[in-house]
């Protein structure tokens, strides 16, 4: 038995509340508690920031798509290069990082938990393989739906029970933890080359809508009373002029009730990256942000919360199961493109894309990104992401948290080194409001593990996890709005980083690397009608499918050590 | 070039497995003795060995810094890689033919060698020049596996043939090949210059959105997206010029490119003429595609 004390820190827990108190932490083996023995070891944190480990909401870090990634872009794994330690394996990747390597960096920086956020089910034994080879950090991956062909046919029939069913099995089958939607009916449309260009046009062939899908999935949603909401990603992303498109499915489920046994989220439905779907206009030439409507939106109402996709100006590779959006970057750019048709589920397409503070349209989508950081009241409602890596790599975060954190920063940057757009295209340069650690803890690992419905993690509340991070950071000794480079320095590696109760860095250094957990729902109480469900879908699965459903499932030994949330009817 | 610190690496043994030897650049090691030469490992394969045992070394002179610093290898270095990889000031000279990726990234200085050069001689560099007297093989200046963006500036010259693929991905800067070209010269190729003065296998500049390419040998054959625009003189291009009479082609048009191929007319004319493809007029060049 082990016992710790992180003593004289200064401790930010908004999930109690805690805002720069300077207190002691303790934890006993992999859990915090309120007491310890005299025999507990001391870690002296004097004056440096304690706050629960990083939980990132939404990342690509594991799944086919990574490796095709790699595959297809050798040149990023040549970046970030160091030889391998007694402790480490050799690291390599900017963008789209080595497993171990994503599992390293990501424990740097004081993270424990980071959804892998588009698992394929098709695919979900291969994502499950690579979370087995990223360590250090806790990884639930979401099932993609929204483009499932069966989900189509519930939802066009209005079969919401069986839906909820489908739901239930498929989480069992692919070790899922929540419900994925991506441009819903729009990658489905790809494999006719299509897309849906609005929330109300009609997939090929199904004959339903995205509004019909979203609406669907999100009543079934609730009807399992899953720890998560619906997690979309809305039409239109990336499009000019997508701003009512993104409203729309915002204000399309406003009326369904949150389930009772989700007792720890607020909302019903989590949009992500919002950043790619705040646009104005109608092409690039005349794009403008939409974040002020968009936010004030997420301000007036409580069933939604969001994470940005913040732009990082990074040469980076984007990934997503949206195809066809995909497709139209390439257009744009002319880089190297590929996509992927995964049979009746979904659709992928990866390209590099370079985001430069000289471009407009980069600048454009920078400048919004942290509107609506900004512009939405509520800390617990938005969440900081990069959509990594689709809007610059997850080791960004830190240089993000000195943009919200200065202003100073901020106008410095938009006078002297981004484009002009910035002052005719945003409201940004107005914007006076700086985060202060209380806000930059809620935001990173508070707000995200309350809106995943988490009962252990992303607080320091006695019986949680013992993940905890210490920064080198003095909060009484460091104006963040005039010292943005040492709050990014700061936040970039942590001075400690414990993850159930292990210490894995130590004095900005990574002295142990322990096993990841998968973390996955499992709903009881639904065998009955899975069963059913299973079996009508069974003819249609035989004949469209190539692969055998006995090899569809992901077996428990592709899940070694898994966290199984157990969710009752 | 002006040098004050002259370092010379007599080889004393070789290796199966290529040391690599892109951190004994002048940028790093202008003010390094014989004794810290002594303590340095040089990376082999998974480990690091020292450097000392597969080179004798001498330091004469004093740097400041690396444009002070002449290199000079004497040995077998047909298993040393990265020779001047990234160097940014300073001269080597290697008095051997050399493994892969000589003077790649580099973006100043000088490199000569006094042989031939594995693949990747001279990949994505952005200045500087680099000498090869012997022959290359594939990818002379051209981009790392994957990458869209390949030598942006300097200029490589290649006194003997090049092989594959040289100039793939040309952003900039100049290659000029005195030997022969195998396939596929200034693929993807978007700026700078390749002139070949040999023959060229087949089909350059394939996908190429601009930039020159000069043949004076002849020409195997040619894509079908290159537009036959006539003969030119004097071509120039970037203050280049290359004297005397040219077929000038334009392509790739399958990717919109304005890229320039000429071909020397004087010295595929009689190439040509053996066909009977060509009279003194030039009126039957239209044929020279079909070869």
């Amino acid at each position: 038995m082990m016992e710790y004390i992180l003593k004289n820190g200064i401790v930010y827990d908004p999930a109690n509340g805690i805002n720069g108190e300077k207190k002691d932490v303790m934890f006993k083996d992999d859990i915090i508690v309120d007491e310890v023995s005299a025999d507990a070891k001391v870690i002296d944190v004097t004056d440096k920031i304690v706050m629960p480990a990083g939980v990132d909401p939404h990342a690509h870090v594991a799944g086919p798509k990574l490796v095709v990634g790699r595959l297809y872009r050798p040149e990023d794994s040549r970046m970030g290069v160091s030889q391998k330690t007694k402790v480490l394996r050799s690291e390599s990747g900017f963008s789209i990082p080595s497993c171990p390597t994503t599992g390293y960096r990501y424990s740097r920086m004081g993270y424990g938990t980071v959804v892998e956020a588009a698992m394929p089910p098709l695919e979900a034994k291969h994502t499950h393989e690579e979370i087995a080879t990223i360590p250090n950090i806790d990884i639930p991956a979401l099932p993609l739906f929204g483009n499932n062909w069966f989900v189509m046919e519930y939802a066009k029939d209005k079969n919401i029970e069986d839906l909820a069913a489908f739901i239930s099995s498929w989480l069992k089958i692919s070790k899922g933890y929540g419900v994925k939607i991506v441009n819903p009916c729009g990658s489905e449309a790809w494999g006719w080359g299509m897309n849906v260009h609005g929330y109300d046009d009609k997939a090929p062939y199904f004959d339903v809508t995205s509004r019909e899908v979203v609406m669907a999935l999100a009543e079934a949603n609730e009807m399992l009373g899953l720890p998560h909401s619906i997690h979309i990603h809305p039409n239109d992303l990336g499009h000019p002029g997508n701003v009512p498109t993104t409203l729309e499915t915002l204000d399309s489920v406003k009326n369904i009730k949150k389930s009772s046994k989700a007792t720890i989220r607020d909302q019903v439905m989590h949009v992500t990256h919002l950043q790619f779907h705040s646009y104005t206009g109608n092409s690039w030439k005349d794009a403008g942000s939409g974040a002020v409507e968009v936010a004030d939106y997420i301000n007036k109402h409580d069933h939604i919360t969001c994470d940005v996709g913040q732009v990082t100006f990074d040469e980076t590779t984007t990934m997503t199961a949206d195809a066809p959006m995909e497709y139209d970057l390439f257009k744009l750019s002319g880089l190297k493109w590929t996509n992927k048709d995964i049979e009746c589920e979904t659709a992928a397409g990866i390209i590099p894309c370079i985001y430069s503070k000289k471009s407009p349209v980069s600048t454009l989508q920078w400048g919004i990104g942290l509107e609506l950081f900004l512009l939405i009241n509520d800390p617990w409602k938005v969440c900081l992401t990069t959509d990594h890596p689709n809007a610059g790599p997850f080791m960004r975060y830190p240089r993000i948290i000195s943009w919200l954190m200065s202003n100073e920063k901020r106008q410095d940057m938009c006078e002297n080194e981004v484009h002009k757009w910035i002052y005719k295209r945003t409201t940004l340069p107005t914007i006076e409001r700086e985060y202060d650690f209380y806000e930059i803890a809620t935001i990173t690992r508070a707000a995200p593990a309350k809106i995943y419905g988490f009962e252990d993690r992303g607080a320091l509340t006695p019986g949680y996890k013992a993940d905890i991070a210490v920064y080198d950071i003095n909060p009484n000794d460091i104006d963040p709005s005039k010292q943005a480079l040492d709050i990014e320095k700061g936040f970039t590696v942590a001075d400690y980083t414990i993850k159930d109760g292990q210490i894995l860095v130590k004095d900005k250094e990574i002295v142990k690397v322990k096993e990841s957990q998968n973390i996955w729902v499992n709903v009881k109480g639904w065998e009955r009608q899975e069963q059913k469900v299973i079996d009508n879908i069974m003819p249609f699965f035989t004949q469209y499918y190539s692969v055998k459903w006995e090899n569809y499932p992901v077996q428990d030994h592709y899940v070694s050590n898994p966290i199984r949330v157990d969710v009752e009817k | 070039m002006f040098s004050l610190k002259t370092i010379t690496f007599d080889q004393i043994k070789t290796s199966s497995i290529a040391l690599e030897m892109d951190e004994v650049i002048p940028d790093e090691i202008y003010s390094w003795t014989e004794a810290d030469f002594a303590k340095y490992e040089v990376p082999i394969g998974n480990s690091r060995f020292p450097i000392t045992d597969f080179f004798d070394i001498t330091v004469e002179g004093e740097a400041e810094g690396p444009n002070e610093v002449k290199m000079i290898f004497n040995g077998d270095l047909n298993r040393v890689k990265y020779i001047g990889c990234k160097m940014s000031a300073g001269e080597i000279i290697c008095n051997s033919s050399v493994d892969l990726h000589v003077g790649a990234e580099m973006s100043g200085g000088s490199i000569l060698v006094n042989g031939d050069a594995a693949a990747h001689a001279g990949r994505e560099m952005s200045g500087g020049y680099l000498e090869i007297t012997g022959n290359t093989k594939e990818f002379t200046g051209a981009s790392y596996i994957g990458e869209w963006r390949g030598m942006t500036g300097g200029e490589i010259v290649v006194g003997g043939n090049a092989g594959k693929q040289c100039g793939e991905c040309l952003t900039g800067g100049k290659i000029h090949v005195k030997g022969n070209c195998d396939i596929l010269a200034g693929i993807h190729m978007t700026k700078g210059i390749i002139e070949i003065d040999g023959d060229v296998n087949r089909w350059p500049g394939g996908q190429m959105k601009n930039g020159t390419i000069v043949i004076h040998g002849f020409l195997g054959r040619l894509l079908e997206g290159f537009v036959l625009e006539g003969v030119v003189e004097d071509p120039e291009d970037s203050g280049v010029v290359f004297p005397g009479k040219y077929i000038k082609y334009t392509g790739d048009i399958g990717l919109n490119g304005k890229g320039s191929l000429y071909l020397d007319a004087e010295a595929n004319k009689e190439k040509l003429s053996t066909y009977g493809e060509l009279d003194d007029d030039y009126t039957s060049i239209r044929e020279y595609r079909n070869l």
